[in-house]
């Protein structure tokens, strides 16, 4: 008998016969996530709203990610064990124990969600002020990512973790809620450790060190796995988590490519970078056996639509890039495709999309250097000489450099990007204030009118290009 | 105290001091006051290593906002400001400036400058958490750094060299501790103020001078009896305690509280360890700035300040902590949610946390707290 929630299910890419066996499972998670028939007409409004359910590729991306809500929230009660990590994430590591055992789930449990809670039901407020009042209050600057982490763990949505992955090479603040976390459960934890000291000029060299730092204290977490899971890393799973990243990263840097020929705009970023965020926000040996196919299944979609001239914005729209789009509220990134303009890329997409001549397996060696070339864990000067090159190789007219302000390793860089992009391409940069992961304060309403003008300003030029 | 005046007078006329010395070809080296940079080097080279340790200033904060967003630590951006507009004249008159790299925030500063001015900037890592992967990049680190003063200065660190500055520097450290723990006793022979004045001083002041002076205070204290009453006594503890921010110190007196200990990541020198000279120097440089060193509040895990911070609260018998953080330092904003369980549970102590953008608007309602505070501890 159908279910107040069928039809929300279908329009996600759940076959009929899927959603009888998956019942219990789904039952018993919206029952823990207070998600009732209410909730379902709000997020049937929402994700049409929002998301281009048209293509098939897009529903089962929706589909991927409430598969992997549901695993996330009944892990414990399913006999799992847990492992947890964070943003910014370094992926090898989880994909490789992923593949050496099916009984750990390995899963950013923020980013799931966000992709969740947030694009598909709209219902992420209450996970946030549950954070926030659980100590990473408003106000101070703190990660909303990590307030969404304490908030879904002190709310009981997601289980407390057997081990936690928390890193300090790039971001400070993501270990600091992990010990919050700690200091309540008592989960073990390790440290992946980092040093972003080069200087400005410095990239792409980098030191020989800061790859055997950051490789040996990547390495440190097989030897955790084994130690607090009793997971026991074979070469085989180094194998095979390379093997998962690299289809996965395949068939994302096809549909960026895509994107990179298409005008006008196949489709929204908005599904773009929920498709790109299979690379990182979970290694759920799910992600790894349908993604790529989802992604590819996608990727045949829009070149049916590039092949029919059909655009979600005019052609001839001005190109911009942006620095990412937001993790739980599309609105907020549709606006600026509302205002005119065609956005084929994020900078954080192409970085996840970086293709490295070989990685047969997995090592904390191989990743560390792979993520010192790929930019933004080199440092600031990496990540603002990578966006200047994706301006020229995107062709496009303009940057939207929407830093999410809690973020300090992207935040520091809210003029400095602006200062060397202009200068060094010549196209103009909007530095946009941001927040990737909440838009209670930074909603698509009070960001507008500043796209509004820029993109006024980039059609003006465009012109004016032309006479 | 006679040893004050001297450090004042000194200090009145440094910067002249150090002109002359640069003319006469001595190079001036400044670094961020966070306590991972070990001078011994610098002087080994025949420089002159500078602290840069100037804060609370609201208008260098403003000036910054030309450069970043606001989200970044209020004495980073000073130094940002301070950078950019030549306000500080010891940033003007460094050759180098070294930036041992701790967090998001100092690496804010050596970005911002390094792409704004034409400072020379050298960063190295320091690594956020304790093992022998992360000793051996600190090592790596400091290592690079003596090869670019002996470049700089065209000075060989030789061992012998560099066994004089570990003496120097840890006679300095000895004293600054002898005078701290003097303050364990009832009541604080020496004032926070006095105290931390002497510390600031240790970051611009010629060594030689400096432990001159801290001798003498050393030995004004031990001659001269102790104060006849004392008020709450309060650990300050907090991520930034800069030279010229000086109102937490100045309201808390106000109030009737005495702050015998301080403890931050910034702004106060490390004095607790000392440089053991004997083997591979560069190791035993390493092993005290690094390894035996209590870590900020960004390190990972935490417990070893925390547990650090319990100790000191215990040790020197205070009735309350006082907790400075600046905005925007998430990861002292962080543990300020959780420390007071753990203080709590270890001491019955009570903790009040306070917050400063470095704006005077903020005196008024700090002052009110403070002053609740002190008084809710005195009953």
């Amino acid at each position: 008998m159908a279910e107040y929630y069928d039809e929300l299910l279908k329009l996600c890419g759940f076959a009929d016969d899927e959603i009888e066996k998956e019942r219990p499972r789904i039952e018993k998670t919206f029952r823990k996530l207070e998600l009732g028939p209410e909730d379902m007409k709000t997020a049937e409004k929402w994700v049409r709203q929002n998301h281009d359910v048209e293509l098939m590729g897009v529903r089962k991306l929706l589909w991927i990610w409430l598969k992997e809500l549901i695993d996330l929230v009944l892990a414990k009660d399913e006999g799992k064990r847990l492992l947890y990590y964070g943003f910014p994430t370094i992926a090898g590591p989880a994909s490789v124990v992923a593949a050496a055992s099916e009984d750990v789930y390995c899963v950013c449990p923020d980013a799931v969600l966000c992709y969740t809670m947030g694009q598909i039901f709209n219902k992420l407020t209450p996970i946030l002020e549950a954070g926030e009042e659980n100590g990473l209050p408003a106000g101070h600057g703190l990660c909303s990512l990590l307030q969404i982490r304490v908030g879904g763990m002190v709310k009981g949505i997601i289980p407390v973790p057997d081990m936690v992955i928390t890193s300090s090479y790039n971001c400070d603040m993501g270990s600091k809620a992990d010990e919050l976390l700690h200091q309540r459960y008592g989960h073990p934890a390790v440290y992946v450790d980092g040093s972003m000291d080069s200087r400005w000029g410095e990239f792409p060299n980098y030191l020989p060190q800061r790859a055997d730092y950051l490789g040996g204290q990547l390495e440190k977490v097989f030897d955790k796995a084994k130690e607090i899971l009793g997971v026991e890393v074979t070469a085989e799973a180094r194998s095979e988590g390379a093997t998962r990243n690299r289809e996965l990263t395949g068939a994302l840097r096809q549909l960026l490519e895509l994107m990179k020929e298409a005008d006008p705009q196949p489709i929204s970023i908005v599904d773009v970078e929920v498709a790109r965020r299979l690379t990182s926000g979970s290694a759920g040996r799910r992600i790894a056996t349908d993604g790529p196919n989802i992604i590819a299944a996608l990727n045949q979609e829009i070149k049916d639509r590039m092949d029919r001239g059909i655009g979600v914005v005019e052609k001839g729209a001005p190109r911009v890039i942006i620095c990412m789009a937001h993790f739980s509220d599309p609105s907020t990134t549709h606006m600026m495709e509302d205002c005119g303009l065609s956005i084929p890329a994020t900078l954080h997409a192409l970085f996840a999309a970086r293709i490295f001549k070989t990685t047969p397996f997995i090592s904390g060696e191989i990743l560390a250097k792979e993520q010192l070339e790929r930019g933004p864990f080199h440092g600031s000067c990496g990540e603002i000489t990578r966006a200047a090159e994706a301006v020229q190789e995107f062709n496009a007219d303009g940057v939207i450099w929407n830093y999410s302000f809690n973020c300090r390793p992207i935040a520091l860089t809210s003029h400095l990007l602006k200062q060397f992009v202009e200068k060094e391409t010549g196209i103009p940069v909007l530095s946009l204030e941001f927040d990737w992961y909440d838009s209670r304060s930074y909603s698509a309403a009070a960001l507008r009118t500043k796209v509004e003008t820029f993109a006024e300003m980039l059609r003006a030029r465009k012109a004016s290009a032309k006479v | 105290m006679e040893a004050m005046h001297k450090l004042s007078a000194h200090l009145k006329t440094r910067l002249l001091d150090l002109s002359k010395a640069k003319e006469g070809g001595r190079k001036i080296v400044g670094y961020t006051p966070g306590g991972y940079l070990p001078e011994e080097l610098v002087l080994a080279s025949g420089a002159i290593p500078i602290g840069l340790v100037r804060g609370g200033d609201h208008s260098m904060v403003e000036l910054a906002g030309a450069y970043i967003c606001r989200w970044i630590d209020t004495f980073c951006r000073a130094q940002i400001g301070y950078g950019v507009s030549g306000e500080d004249p010891y940033y003007n008159i460094v050759d180098l400036l070294v930036v041992p790299m701790t967090d998001n925030h100092s690496r804010a500063v050596m970005d911002v400058l390094d792409y704004n001015t034409d400072i020379e900037i050298f960063p190295f890592g320091v690594p956020h958490t304790k093992d022998n992967l992360a000793l051996n990049y600190y090592l790596h680190g400091i290592t690079r750094l003596k090869t670019r003063l002996e470049h700089l200065t065209g000075v060989e660190v030789t061992a012998p060299k560099l066994s004089e500055a570990i003496n120097l520097c840890n006679r300095e450290r000895e004293l600054l501790r002898e005078i701290s723990l003097m303050r364990k006793s009832q009541p604080a022979p020496i004032s926070s103020r006095d105290f931390v004045a002497l510390n600031h001083g240790s970051f611009l002041a010629d060594k030689q001078v400096m432990v001159d002076v801290l001798e003498s205070v050393y030995k004004e204290l031990k001659e001269r009896g102790l104060p006849s009453d004392e008020g709450p006594r309060i650990l300050l503890t907090g991520s930034t305690l800069a030279l010229g921010d000086s109102k937490v110190l100045d309201l808390t007196e106000e109030a009737g509280g005495v702050i015998v200990i301080e403890e931050f990541a910034e702004g106060i020198r490390p004095y607790w360890e000392s440089v053991k000279p004997d083997g591979d120097l560069m190791k035993a440089l390493a092993d005290c700035y690094f390894m035996r060193r209590v870590p900020p509040a960004w390190f990972r895990p935490d417990i070893e300040r925390l547990d650090f911070l319990v100790k000191l609260a215990k040790d020197f018998n205070v009735s309350g902590v006082i907790w400075y953080q600046l905005m925007y330092r998430e990861s002292y904003k962080t543990e300020s949610y959780y420390f007071p369980d753990i203080l709590e549970r270890e001491t019955g102590l009570p903790m009040l946390t306070v917050e400063s953008d470095y704006d005077p608007a903020e005196v008024g309602p700090l002052r009110t707290r403070i002053e609740t505070f002190i008084e809710t501890i005195r009953r």
